[in-house]
C-alpha cells in the first residue's frame, strides 16, 4: 500500500461486497447493501409518457415496483429476453426500483485497495455514473453508483458501453 | 332592552363584556369603543346606584382608551376591567364591592398584568399561586415563538407514554370544544359543564406528571376560570365560551408541539400564549378574589379537582360499551397490502386448470371455502379503514360559530347521520371544502336577521348538515335556510363577468354550477370571510380531486342545499378492463355513460385528423387510447374495436380500444416516487393474474389527447 491513490480509496470505504452482473460483454458491480433480492424477468407493464429507459411496472408482492432497463440506460442496443434476463430490485433513493440486467454473474469481496477512480475519457464518454473500476475475479467491474443511475440525473450517458 | 329589564339579563350583559374585555387586545380601539358604548347604554338600565356608578365609570376609562386620551390605557383597560368584574358581583354585595374596588382602583396595574406585557403572569402577586407554579419555567417572548426551559424531566420522557398522551389529549379536547359549543346554546347544561373540567383537569394531571408544565398551568388556569360558571356564581356568556375555546386550541397546539418535540428539545411555545394566560386570570368575579392571589389557593381548588367523574375514563365512556384499540396507520396499510395479495393469490389459485379436472373435484370444493374465507378477510381489512364523520361535523360545528360571531348573524347548526363511515384518507381531505362551504352559507346564505324578519323568517338562520351512504357513496349535503340563489342574477353575474356569452340559456342546474366558476363571486361586498371570489372553485376541484361532486338544489328565499358525493373509499376503484394491444387498462365505472362497437357510417373526421363518433345525433369527439398512450398494435380500424362514452352530458368523448374485458374491482395504488404522476393515469392496481394494471383518468386523458391533437 505505497501507493497514495490506493490508499485514497481504501479510506472512502468502497471496499467490501460486490454483486457482479453483465450487460452484453461488460461486468458491472453494485454494492450488495443496495440489492434488496433478484427476481426472474417478469411481464412488464408499459407506463406511458416516461422516459423510454424505463421500461414499466411490476408487481412484487403486492406493491407496485418501477422497473428500468440499465442497457436503456446506458444508450447500449436492446438485447433479446433470454432464460438468464433477471430483474435486481434496488433500494432506490424513492423506494425499490427494478433494474433489468442481461445475467447476474456472482457476488465478489473487492478490495478497496483494487477499486481504482473513474478513468475521464473526455466529453464523449461520461463516467458519471461509475464509483470506480475494480478488478477481481479476474476480470475488471465497473463498480457502479445506483443512487446517480436512478437519480434521474439527466447527464449523457452515450457511450459508456464502449468504454472498455 | 327596557327600563324594567331583569337583573338578569343586566348581570348576563356584563359577564359579557367582562369576558370579552379579558380577550380583548388594548389596540382594539374598534372594540373598545364599542364596549364603551354597550357600558354606556347599560347605565340606563341600573337601578342599584353603586353598580351604576361603577359600570358607568368603567364605560368613561373604555371610552377614554379608545379615544385615546387615556394617559396609560393598560392602566385605564385593567381599572375598567375590575370595575366591570365588581359590578357583575351579587347586588347585595355592592356596599362592599364598592370599598374594594375603590381601594383597588387606585393602584391600579400594581398586582394585575397588563394584557399585552405579561411575561411573568404567575408571579405578579408575589405569592405562589398554585402547586403547579413551583415548576413553572419562565417565558421569555420573543417575535412568534418562545423557547422555554423546559424541565429536564420533560426531556427525557418515554415517546410512548407521550404518544399516549397526545392522543389521549386531544380526544378530550375534541369533547371539551363540542361541550363549550353545547354551552353556548344551553348554558346550565351540568354534565356539558362537567365534561369541559374533565377535560381540563386530565390533561392537566398527565401533561404536570410528563413534566410538561406550560401545558398543566394553561390547563389549570382554564379550569379556575370555569369555577365561577360551575358554580353557578357566573353566567357562561359568550366571553366566556370565546375564552375556554382559546384555551382549548392553544392546549391542542402545545400538545401537539409536544407531540413531535425531538427528544431533549425544549418545548417551543407559540407567541399567543402569554396573552392568553393572562386574559384566563382576569375575569374573576370579586366574590371569589376577597384579596389578590386567595382565589389559587390550591386550597379552594380541592373540591373541584375532586368533584369530576374519574379521570381515567375516556370522554363518553358511559354512553357506549365498545372498546377500542389503537392501531398505527402504516401497519393497516400494510394488512391492506397483503390482504390484498391473498386475494389476488387465492384468484390464481382457484382458476388453475387443475381444479377442472378429474382429480380436482375434492381439492376444487377445498379452494372454494378458503376463497369465501379471503372474501371476508378482505371485506373485514376494507372497513377497518372506515371512520366516522363525527370527528368532522364537530369541526363544522366550530366553523359556524366562529363564523356567525364574526359576521354577526344567529345560526343555528345541526347535524345528522354523524356516525356515517368514510375512509380515513378521504375524512382529511373532505373537512378543507366543506369549511369553505360551511364559511360561505354563513356568510352569504343566511341573511341578516332583519332581512329574515322582514321576508316572514325566524331572526336565527339554521345550517344542517347531513350525511348518509348511497351505494357505493357517501353523500354530505349542507343546507341553510337563508337567501337561496337566484338564477337570473347568477347569468347576469356571469355575462357581466364573460364567462357566458350573452343571451345564452342555461338550465337551472347549470346556472347554479356558475358559482364553481373561477372569478365568480356573487356577494356584492368583500369581508375577511368569504367572498373574494377565489373559494367555490377551489371546493369544487378539491371534490373532485377525490372523485366526487358537487350538486346544488336552491330555491330562492327559502335556502340552498349543496349536495356532496364523494366515493366510500379511494381504496377501491370499480373499473371497466380494457385491453389495448397488448396492455390492458381501467376505466373507473364512475365516469362511463356507454360502451358500442362503432359502424362505419356513424364515424366522421374533420379535417381529415380530427375523428367523431356520432351517437344519437350528437357528434362526440374519438381518442385512440392507443395513440394516446403511444400502445403498439392497436387495432386501427374502429369498426374492430370498441368505443367507451366518458364524461358529462354534452360534453363527453369517446375512448377507442381494444376489447372490453368485463367489470372489476381493483385496489388502487401509487406507481411510486420514482415515476411519479403520469399524465392521464390516476393509479395502478394489481388484476387477477398478478399483473399491473393502469387506472385510467378520463378527464386527464382527454385533456392530453387535446393537447397532442
Amino acid at each position: 500500500m505505497s501507493d497514495t491513490t490506493r490508499e485514497s480509496n481504501d479510506r472512502t470505504g468502497l471496499g467490501g461486497k460486490y454483486l457482479t452482473f453483465s450487460l452484453g460483454a461488460e461486468d458491472y458491480a453494485i454494492s450488495i447493501l443496495k440489492v434488496q433480492e433478484i427476481i426472474g424477468m417478469m411481464d412488464v407493464t408499459m407506463v406511458p409518457s416516461v422516459p423510454a429507459y424505463v421500461r414499466g411496472v411490476i408487481n412484487l408482492r403486492g406493491k407496485i415496483v418501477p422497473v428500468i432497463d440499465l442497457r436503456a440506460r446506458f444508450d447500449m442496443d436492446r438485447a433479446e429476453l433470454t432464460d438468464e434476463t433477471c430483474i435486481i430490485v434496488v433500494d432506490g433513493p424513492v423506494g425499490e426500483i427494478g433494474v433489468v440486467v442481461d445475467r447476474v454473474s456472482e457476488v465478489l469481496d473487492i478490495l478497496g485497495r483494487d477499486i481504482d477512480p473513474p478513468p475521464t475519457f473526455g466529453s464523449s464518454v461520461t463516467t458519471a455514473y461509475l464509483l470506480g473500476i475494480g478488478k477481481a475475479g479476474g476480470r475488471v467491474q465497473l463498480v457502479l453508483d445506483i443512487e446517480r443511475v436512478l437519480g434521474g440525473d439527466s447527464a449523457d450517458l452515450t457511450g459508456l458501453g464502449g468504454v472498455l | 332592552m327596557t327600563k324594567d329589564a331583569s337583573q338578569d339579563a343586566i348581570s348576563a350583559v356584563l359577564d359579557d363584556v367582562a369576558a370579552t374585555l379579558a380577550c380583548l387586545d388594548g389596540d382594539d380601539a374598534a372594540a373598545i369603543s364599542d364596549l364603551a358604548n354597550r357600558l354606556a347604554l347599560l347605565t340606563g338600565e341600573i337601578e342599584a346606584p353603586a353598580q351604576r356608578e361603577m359600570v358607568a365609570r368603567a364605560g368613561k376609562k373604555l371610552r377614554k382608551v379608545a379615544d385615546g386620551t387615556a394617559k396609560v390605557p393598560s392602566e385605564s383597560l385593567a381599572a375598567a376591567r375590575r370595575l366591570v368584574a365588581a359590578a357583575t358581583g351579587c347586588p347585595a354585595l355592592e356596599g362592599e364591592v364598592s370599598g374594594t374596588v375603590e381601594a383597588e382602583v387606585d393602584d391600579a396595574g400594581a398586582w394585575e398584568p397588563n394584557p399585552g406585557s405579561a411575561t411573568e403572569p404567575e408571579s405578579f402577586d408575589g405569592a405562589p399561586n398554585s402547586s403547579t407554579s413551583s415548576e413553572a419555567p419562565s417565558v421569555s417572548t420573543t417575535g412568534d415563538t418562545a423557547v422555554v426551559e423546559t424541565p429536564a424531566d420533560a426531556l427525557d420522557n418515554d415517546p410512548e407514554l407521550v404518544h399516549e398522551f397526545v392522543s389521549e389529549a386531544h380526544e378530550y379536547l375534541t369533547a371539551a370544544e363540542r361541550a363549550l359549543l353545547v354551552l353556548e346554546a344551553t348554558p346550565d347544561d351540568r354534565p356539558a359543564i362537567d365534561t369541559v373540567f374533565r377535560a381540563f383537569h386530565t390533561v392537566k394531571g398527565v401533561a404536570a406528571v410528563l413534566g410538561f408544565s406550560q401545558i398543566a398551568e394553561l390547563a389549570h388556569r382554564a379550569e379556575s376560570l370555569l369555577i365561577p360558571v360551575r358554580e353557578g356564581k357566573a353566567r357562561f356568556g359568550t366571553g366566556y365560551a370565546n375564552l375556554a375555546l382559546r384555551a382549548v386550541d392553544m392546549i391542542r397546539s402545545l400538545v401537539e408541539r409536544a407531540g413531535v418535540m425531538a427528544q431533549g428539545v425544549p418545548l417551543s411555545i407559540p407567541g399567543g400564549y402569554a396573552p392568553l394566560m393572562a386574559a384566563l386570570d382576569a375575569p374573576v368575579g370579586p366574590d371569589e378574589a376577597p384579596t389578590p392571589g386567595a382565589r389559587v389557593d390550591p386550597n379552594e381548588h380541592e373540591p373541584v379537582e375532586k368533584a369530576p367523574a374519574p379521570a381515567d375514563a375516556p370522554p363518553g365512556a358511559a354512553s357506549t360499551a365498545e372498546t377500542w384499540v389503537r392501531v398505527r396507520t402504516d401497519r393497516l396499510d400494510q394488512l391492506m397490502d397483503i390482504v390484498g395479495e391473498l386475494v389476488i393469490a387465492q384468484a390464481m389459485l382457484s382458476s388453475d386448470g387443475l381444479l377442472a379436472s378429474e382429480h380436482g373435484r375434492e381439492l376444487s370444493r377445498k379452494v372454494a371455502l378458503a376463497g369465501k374465507t379471503v372474501r371476508e378477510l378482505h371485506d373485514l381489512s376494507l372497513a377497518l379503514r372506515m371512520v366516522p364523520l363525527r370527528g368532522t361535523f364537530q369541526k363544522m360545528a366550530r366553523v359556524v360559530r366562529d363564523t356567525a360571531r364574526r359576521v354577526g348573524r344567529h345560526v343555528e347548526f345541526t347535524t345528522d347521520g354523524e356516525e356515517t363511515e368514510i375512509d380515513r384518507k378521504l375524512v382529511d381531505a373532505l373537512a378543507d371544502p366543506l369549511v369553505h362551504m360551511v364559511r360561505n352559507a354563513v356568510d352569504h346564505g343566511i341573511e341578516p336577521a332583519d332581512d329574515r324578519v322582514a321576508s316572514g323568517k325566524p331572526a336565527g338562520g339554521t345550517v344542517r348538515m347531513r350525511a348518509y351512504h348511497a351505494g357505493g357513496n357517501v353523500m354530505v349535503e349542507l343546507s341553510d335556510d337563508g337567501r337561496g340563489l337566484d338564477k337570473d342574477k347568477l347569468v347576469a353575474r356571469a355575462i357581466e363577468k364573460g364567462l357566458v356569452e350573452p343571451g345564452a340559456t342555461l338550465s337551472e342546474q347549470e346556472a347554479f354550477q356558475l358559482i364553481f366558476e373561477p372569478g365568480f363571486s356573487t356577494a356584492k361586498t368583500v369581508t375577511d370571510v368569504s367572498g373574494r371570489g377565489v373559494g367555490m372553485d377551489v371546493v369544487r376541484r378539491a371534490i373532485e380531486s377525490l372523485s366526487g361532486r358537487v350538486d346544488i338544489a336552491s330555491t330562492p328565499g327559502r335556502g340552498t342545499t349543496f349536495m356532496v358525493r364523494i366515493p366510500l373509499t379511494l381504496a377501491i376503484t370499480d373499473g371497466m378492463l380494457v385491453r389495448v394491444g397488448a396492455e390492458r387498462y381501467i376505466v373507473p365505472t364512475a365516469n362511463i355513460r356507454i360502451t358500442l362497437r362503432p359502424d362505419a357510417s356513424s364515424l366522421k373526421t374533420v379535417s381529415g385528423r380530427g375523428e367523431l363518433v356520432v351517437l344519437r345525433g350528437e357528434a362526440i369527439p374519438m381518442f385512440r387510447l392507443g395513440r394516446v398512450f403511444g400502445v403498439p398494435g392497436a387495432v386501427d380500424d374502429p369498426t374492430q374495436g370498441l368505443v367507451v362514452i366518458v364524461g358529462e352530458e354534452h360534453s363527453c368523448s369517446a375512448l377507442l380500444v381494444d376489447d372490453l374485458l368485463g367489470k372489476q374491482q381493483v385496489v388502487t395504488k401509487s406507481l411510486g416516487g420514482f415515476i411519479g404522476r403520469v399524465p392521464g393515469v390516476s393509479g395502478g392496481a394489481i388484476l387477477g393474474d398478478g399483473r399491473v394494471g393502469l387506472i385510467v383518468d378520463p378527464d386527464a386523458l382527454i385533456a392530453l389527447a387535446r393537447q397532442a391533437a
